[in-house]
This record gives structure tokens, C-alpha cells and sequence, in this order.
């Protein structure tokens, strides 16, 4: 009897600790491929003597936002929660609402640069750890570009030149999903970046330059007049058609964003293709890409696990996390100094190019013309397809943007 | 005391009407006089909500859905009561096949709304769509087009749509209208020599006004709140540029969101509920009462 309960006391006196160290995080998104990267951190902090387990509860995209709002206001929620950008007004009234935690001092975040920490940032203090960077531009076919000996274009004349020659021998040379309004919005930023350009957009933001100037209106008309380049009736299709007629090398170029590659590789294992930034018009303007962080975690402020969370999150502000990233999503980490899988190339090229030539002002997605209604987002969805349907000019959309803008954004108003 | 014992038999219907109906609904209009992203304090504002998705910056948005819903209307019940009426009559002549086609025309109501729209995008592909080949095929080319990238043909789309995979309902509810007059009138009228026509258009028909009222108000309802097709086929935008939008897409960008919009505004959104409820609910109470009318004429 004494001996039984001999072993019972020295089990519990071994298993008590361990089990009294075991913390389990719990972590909410909307991204399904992260699973496997939290299980992978899971075993890093774990090969560190972490006794942290990780819980990651994935929710569909377009209910995460209200699902988590709901949730906190109820007082439910998870220690470290996914959150969108800012400025954006689904982060803004987690911070406003004190759901945020600030990071300052309490994540290491000096592996990430300036442009991704603005995206999560206000009042001087950084709201969250951002995970991924995207990048936008032109993707291109290599072995129809070889075959007609093209090289990457410097200017947008020289854009032109090369969807012309692919026209004369019969390739399309873009396919653009006009259905999808965003992608035409999307299109119109990635251009703006370059042309008129980054600087432009700077006093644009200062509310020194306006939509209605000759550079703006330009580069709207030279955008309106490359349709002809597009497929036939492209107002209809949407992003699948177009990863399935890229990948299938059926047209030469689109404009899309580095998460496409992996759809891309699925449908066609073999497809080659590279990536460049929008030319500019003039080549003494700097051709720049666009980027923007995709995401951060946050730390939940009423979390009753932040001492385990934060061992999280400082995980993720890690070099050795931004590689696990990238392996396992096929998608660009945003810490800096991270060496991408040399098994994907377009990865290597796209985050070479977002350490390099990355736009520092923007008037798309996590811009400050992103903060108000109506946003140059809101206003280029619609009327992007409706100046490719040549049912408004290039000169009227720019007064639309211009007004709208003017209704509410702070530099238009002085 | 046993007066009132009935209350305790409604009381379970009642708590769940309390709490899955009366609430949400008047927890929406108080809304809509409150300015609230979803989170954090309500902001009362009184009827600026009100004010601007009626003459403020909302209202060509909202003037716009609110008209497309009407076309919708008008449009998907010519095309639903029609050719539901003409296959109603042509199965209750009890040609050979009937039961398979039955089944046939019903079919598409059995398929999700997403499917269907699924489906119909990849129908109406402009490059190798089937519809469009289809047309180029029989030599008539000139009606192959982009339809739902076009503002012209799009609402049009949807609208067929829509009709396409309703149609079985109103031809099921109109065959057994049909089934159900007196089999006595119509065999009196054919030994007083009237054609089948007649007979259709002068006994039969008349005796399915109410039916017909009364699937007219159904659809009035359904297509004030019509969401799912135009988002399944469109997206919230209610493209291209807007020329599908209704007020179903108009409320969800409102109080979601959603890619591309920063005007999270649940008060915003609940002012637009509101405003379809205002329009629904007159008919939906004609509608209650023309049917109490008839199950008390015992029609």
C-alpha cells in the first residue's frame, strides 16, 4: 500500500510542474494555410523548452472581422488575434475600443522595416506584428517573352510597344478580370506608384498635387487606351479565369499580386514566370512596386495569457519564423533579411524587389485616402469599369476621385 | 385563471418569436438611429442615418439598388408566372412524360443558390462559355456577349437566372391550382362545345387569380430581399459599375464591409433594413390577408 501510494506522490510530484508550466495560446485568423506554420512554431518554442501549446482557430474571411468583434464585445476572444491594416476602420475600432495591446517594448520588432510597421501603427506605437507583405505588378509569361525576345520594359511606352508586338503575332498580350472591380482598383494603384509616381502620390498626400492634375489625368487616359491589349469582352472574367489562362500560357501578362503564384504552380507545374514593377511614363521617374503588409498579429489586451502569448509573438518577430513562413505559405514574410526558398524563384525576385524599390506612398489599400467615405477605393472599384465600359473619361474620374476625396480628407479640405 | 391558460400554451411559440424575431427586428430599428462600426459605444445621431441614405451621399446608391429591385420585380414575375402558367397547363393535359418532366423543370430549385450561380458564370464565360458557343454554333455570333460584364445585359442575366431556377415552384403551385377546379365546370363546357382554349382561358384561368396574386406578393417579398444570386454571380459590388446592385448588396457593403470599403456602419446598414422592411411589410400584410380571406371562403 505505502509503495503505491509512494509512486503516486513521486508521479504527481513529477507531472504537477510540468503540468502547471503548460500554457495553451489561443490564436484567431482567417488564413487556413497558417495552420501548419502555428504547428511549426509550436515545435520551435517547444525545441526551446517553451511548454507552449498553440490553438489556432481559423474563420472564413469574410465573417472573421464581425465574428471577432462580436466576440470581444462579448468578453471572448483570443490571446493573440490576425488584424487587418491600418489605417482601416476594422483595426481602427479594435484600437479604439482598447483591444489592442501596444507592442512597443515588448516584441523585439527590430526585424521588420519602416514601410511594414506604418500598416500597423498609430500614435507612435506599433498594434501589432505584421506576418506578410504583398506585392503587385505585372507577372509575365518567360517563354513567350524569349520567344519574341522581350526584355522587362523601362517605360510605359516600351509596355505598350511589347503588348503591340504580341498583338501582331497573335498572343494576347493581357488579361485583365474587369468583373471583379477590385482588381481594376488594384491595377489603377499599382500603376500610380510608378506613374505619375511615388513622389506624386507624397504631395497628393500632403494635399499639394490633386487627381484632376495632367499627371494623374495621363496616366488614366494612357491606362484607358491599353484595353485594346486586354482579352475580348475582359469586363466579364473574373481571377479564376484569369489564373487558369495564365497559368495555361494562353495570354502574356496580368496584373495580380505575388499570392497568385501558388494557384498558378497548382495548374501548371511547369509555367515559367517572372515579375517586373509598372514602368514609368518618364524614365527619370523611379518605377517603384507596390506593397503593403497583408497582416499582423495582435496581442489581445484582456488576454489572462500575455506572458505566453507574448513568447508567441516574439517568435514571430524572428528570421527563423519569417523562413517557416515562407516555406510553408509560398508567400513573402515581412521581416527583413530573411532568405527566401530557393525552390520559388518568383519569391527570391518579388522580395528583392520589396526590400529595393518598395513605393513609400500609396493611395490604395493602407493609405491614408483608405481612412474616409468615399475611399479612392470605394470610388475605383466602380468607376474603374465603368471608364473601361467608356461610360465616363478619364477626365471624370479624376473629378470624382477629387471631390469625393475633398469631402472628408484633411489635406483637400485646407 | 383558466381564462388565460392559453398564454401558457403560446408562451413557447412566443419566446422563440421574442427572441428570433420581434428582437432582432427592433433591435435593428433602434439601430438605425445610432452611428456604430460594430463595436464600442452607439453614437445617437436621430435620423442622420435617414437623411443620408435618402437625400444624402448615399442616395443615388440607394435610389439606384431600390430601382434595380424594382426592374428585378417586374421582370422575374413575367418570367416566372408566363411560362409557368404555359407548362402548368401543358402537364396538367397529362402528355406522356409528365412525372420525368416534373421532376426536370423542378430540378434547378433543388440546387443551392451559390451552385446555381457558379454554374451560370461558367455558362455565360465569354471565351468558352457554352452559352456563347452555343450561339456561335447555330451561326448566330452576334448574340454571343459578355453577359455579366456588360451594364446593359447583366440585371437581365440575373433576372433569367433567377426566373430559370424558380420556374418549377410556380409551375408546381399553378398544375395543382389547375388540378383543383371542378373537374364538373370544365367536362359541362366541352359538351357545350367549347374548345380547349376556351375552356384554358375562360373557366380555368379565371379561377387562378388568387393563386396567381398571391405568388406575385411571394415574389414581391423574395425579390425585395434578394442577396444571394447577385452576390454569387456579381459579387457585393453589384457590378459592373453598380448596374446590378440591390439593395440586398447596398446594405451588406454598408454594414460588412467587405474588400475594398471602409464604410463599416452597422447603423448605416440597419437604416437600409428599415427602409426594405418599409416596403415589404404592406404587401406582406395584404399578403397575410388575402390568404386569411381564402382559407376562410375555404378556397
Amino acid at each position: 500500500m505505502m509503495k503505491k501510494l509512494a509512486i503516486v506522490v513521486l508521479l504527481a510530484a513529477i507531472l504537477f510542474p510540468l503540468c502547471a508550466q503548460q500554457k495553451t495560446v489561443s490564436i484567431w485568423g482567417w488564413r487556413a494555410q497558417d495552420v501548419d506554420v502555428w504547428k511549426g512554431v509550436e515545435s520551435a518554442l517547444r525545441a526551446k523548452g517553451e511548454q507552449i501549446t498553440i490553438k489556432y482557430e481559423v474563420f472564413p474571411p469574410t465573417e472573421y472581422d464581425s465574428k471577432l468583434l462580436v466576440s470581444l464585445q462579448g468578453g471572448v476572444g483570443p490571446d493573440i488575434m490576425y488584424t487587418r491594416r491600418l489605417p482601416g476602420a476594422r483595426t481602427q475600432a479594435l484600437l479604439d475600443n482598447g483591444y489592442l495591446t501596444p507592442l512597443n517594448g515588448l516584441v523585439d520588432l527590430s526585424n521588420f522595416d519602416a514601410v511594414s510597421l506604418s500598416f500597423i501603427s498609430a500614435n507612435s506605437k506599433v498594434w501589432g506584428v505584421p506576418f506578410a507583405n504583398q506585392i503587385i505588378g505585372i507577372f509575365y509569361n518567360k517563354t513567350i517573352f524569349d520567344k519574341y525576345k522581350l526584355k522587362e520594359p523601362q517605360t510605359w511606352d516600351e509596355l505598350v510597344q511589347i503588348a503591340e508586338t504580341l498583338k501582331k503575332n497573335g498572343v494576347t498580350p493581357f488579361f485583365v478580370s474587369g468583373k471583379e472591380a477590385w482588381t481594376l482598383a488594384m491595377q489603377n494603384a499599382m500603376v500610380g506608384v510608378s506613374y505619375p509616381g511615388d513622389a506624386w502620390i507624397g504631395k497628393l498626400a500632403a494635399g499639394k498635387a490633386k487627381f484632376t492634375d495632367p499627371e494623374y489625368v495621363g496616366m488614366l487616359k494612357d491606362l484607358n487606351a491599353l484595353k485594346k491589349y486586354y482579352q475580348k469582352d475582359f469586363m466579364a472574367n473574373t481571377t479564376a479565369e484569369q489564373d487558369v489562362a495564365f497559368a495555361m500560357e494562353q495570354v502574356a501578362m496580368v496584373f495580380y499580386g505575388v499570392w497568385g503564384n501558388t494557384n498558378w504552380l497548382k495548374t501548371n507545374p511547369d509555367f515559367k514566370f517572372d515579375y517586373f514593377p509598372i514602368p514609368p511614363k518618364d524614365k527619370s521617374v523611379p518605377a517603384r512596386a507596390y506593397t503593403y503588409m497583408d497582416g499582423a498579429y495582435g496581442l489581445n489586451n484582456v488576454s489572462k495569457n500575455k506572458d505566453a502569448a507574448l513568447k508567441v509573438l516574439n517568435y514571430t518577430g524572428t528570421k527563423a519564423y519569417g523562413e517557416l513562413f515562407s516555406s510553408i505559405t509560398g508567400e513573402i514574410t515581412a521581416l527583413k533579411g530573411v532568405t527566401m526558398p530557393a525552390s520559388k524563384p518568383i519569391l527570391v525576385k518579388c522580395y528583392d524587389k520589396m526590400v529595393n524599390i518598395a513605393a513609400t506612398n500609396r493611395y490604395w489599400v493602407g493609405s491614408p485616402f483608405d481612412a474616409g467615405t468615399p475611399s479612392v477605393y470605394n470610388i475605383l472599384q466602380e468607376d474603374m469599369q465603368t471608364m473601361y465600359l467608356d461610360q465616363t473619361t478619364p477626365e471624370a474620374l479624376a473629378k470624382k476621385l477629387q471631390d469625393g476625396i475633398s469631402t472628408w480628407f484633411p489635406a483637400f479640405k485646407k | 385563471m383558466r381564462k388565460y391558460s392559453f398564454l401558457w400554451m403560446l408562451f413557447p411559440a412566443l419566446l422563440l418569436y421574442t427572441v428570433f424575431i420581434a428582437y432582432p427586428f427592433f433591435s435593428s430599428l433602434g439601430l438605425s438611429f445610432f452611428d456604430w462600426p460594430g463595436i464600442g459605444p452607439k453614437k445617437f445621431i436621430g435620423l442622420a442615418n435617414y437623411k443620408n441614405i435618402l437625400s444624402g451621399f448615399m442616395a443615388s446608391e440607394f435610389y439606384r439598388a431600390l430601382w434595380h429591385n424594382i426592374v428585378f420585380f417586374i421582370w422575374s414575375l413575367i418570367l416566372s408566372v408566363v411560362p409557368g402558367l404555359f407548362f402548368a397547363f401543358l402537364l396538367a393535359a397529362d402528355i406522356k412524360g409528365t412525372k420525368w418532366l416534373k421532376i426536370i423543370f423542378f430540378f434547378p430549385n433543388t440546387l443551392a443558390i451559390v451552385v446555381v450561380g457558379f454554374l451560370w458564370g461558367l455558362l455565360l464565360n465569354p471565351q468558352w462559355g457554352l452559352v456563347n458557343q452555343l450561339f456561335r454554333v447555330l451561326g448566330l455570333g452576334f448574340l454571343a456577349k459578355p453577359w455579366l460584364g456588360d451594364t446593359k445585359t447583366a440585371l437581365p442575366t440575373i433576372i433569367f437566372v433567377t426566373a430559370w431556377r424558380g420556374l418549377g415552384f410556380y409551375i408546381l403551385v399553378y398544375l395543382a391550382a389547375i388540378i383543383g377546379v371542378d373537374r364538373e365546370m370544365t367536362e359541362a363546357a366541352r359538351i357545350d362545345g367549347a374548345t380547349e382554349l376556351q375552356i384554358a382561358g375562360r373557366i380555368i384561368l379565371p379561377h387562378l387569380y388568387p393563386i396567381i396574386a398571391t405568388t406575385a406578393m411571394l415574389k414581391f417579398i423574395w425579390t425585395f430581399n434578394i442577396f444571394d444570386i447577385v452576390y454569387a454571380m456579381e459579387g457585393t459590388q453589384g457590378g459592373p459599375a453598380g448596374s446590378t446592385d440591390v439593395l440586398g448588396t447596398l446594405f451588406y457593403r454598408i454594414a460588412f464591409g467587405g474588400l475594398g470599403s471602409s464604410q463599416v456602419g452597422m447603423g448605416l446598414g440597419a437604416t437600409v433594413v428599415t427602409l426594405i422592411f418599409l416596403v415589404v411589410f404592406p404587401v406582406s400584410i395584404f399578403y397575410v390577408f388575402i390568404v386569411e380571406r381564402r382559407v376562410e371562403r375555404g378556397e
